[in-house]
């Protein structure tokens, strides 16, 4: 998939992802990158750079597993970028779907 | 690469950070090595889904110096910005490298005006001496006063419109970034 594509909608995925319940970084990764690939390191710095403009604060929480997690939650601030972010992206979703059943349309007529 | 070799390259790479936030990362990378080993992957290949330390790096660094540069506004510090900014890349010379240039080129030459205004004075008087006839020397001391006088209003002018520009040009390789994430 282009790269292009993925950069922008990844910060839009990994706020959706803490919408409804705290994640801790791995999940966030592993979720996402079950739907698509990415470099999944970049994660990382998306989600200290969300973490720095306010739209998470973030904890540590043990786990049974293995050594303490770092959960990332959602601000009121992130959630408002979350929807934000959400309405951009179905407008340019529905734009570009026209535009290429439009496209395609018109090339078998 | 193993667990210890990405830790190590990326320590190596982000040596120009603080310690604090050096090893907050470094911190969440072992956490995702960890966790990834829990649920049954190797090294190898928990290592190669997070991709180039390189690339991580660059991308940390970026942010970094773009903070650095508009907490603490200086020469040094907007020069890495610009350097951190242009490794996201090569496109980047063009659009960034570009008009930073052509500004300082501008500055440059403004500054060197308002120079001249203030020293013109001195360099007439050290070239023709002080006049003898009233009337030229009261017309020197007057358009010495003006060309003073403009220099140190240009002088003050600028020294705001570099400040101006400091701002905005932050502002623009903010903007840049975020393009190259792709928003």
């Amino acid at each position: 998939m282009n790269v292009q594509f993925k950069k922008g909608v990844l910060e839009l995925c990994v706020l959706v992802l803490t919408a409804k319940q705290d994640r801790y970084g791995y999940e966030l990764v592993a979720s996402i990158s079950e739907k698509f690939h990415i470099s999944e390191g970049t994660v990382y710095p998306l989600l200290r750079r969300l973490t720095q403009e306010g739209f998470f604060t973030t904890y540590l929480a043990e786990s049974q597993e293995g050594p303490p997690r770092k959960y990332y939650q959602l601000t009121n601030r992130g959630r408002q970028y979350m929807n934000d972010l959400i309405l951009e992206w179905r407008i340019f979703n529905r734009g570009v779907n026209e535009i290429i059943e439009e496209g395609l349309g018109y090339d078998k007529a | 690469m193993t667990r210890r070799e990405f830790m190590d390259e990326l320590n190596a790479l982000l040596s120009a950070l603080p310690d604090k936030e050096r090893l907050d990362i470094l911190a969440d990378y072992t956490e995702h090595f960890l966790s990834g080993m829990n649920q049954g992957k190797t090294e190898h290949e928990i290592a190669e889904g997070l991709g180039s330390p390189k690339l991580v790096a660059r991308e940390l660094l970026a942010g970094y110096r773009i903070d650095q540069a508009q907490s603490t506004a200086s020469v040094g510090n907007m020069t890495r910005a610009i350097v951190a900014t242009i490794s996201l890349g090569f496109f980047n010379l063009v659009f960034v490298l570009g008009p930073f240039l052509g500004l300082i080129g501008i500055l440059m030459g403004l500054y060197a005006m308002t120079a001249a205004l203030l020293v013109a004075p001195v360099g007439i008087f050290l070239d023709y001496g002080i006049p003898a006839p009233s009337q030229e020397r009261l017309f020197l001391l007057f358009s010495s006063m003006v060309s003073v006088g403009l220099g140190g209003m240009l002088a003050i002018g600028l020294l705001r419109l570099t400040k101006w520009l400091y701002r905005q040009f932050l502002r623009y390789l903010q903007f840049n970034v975020k393009m190259i994430r792709g928003k």
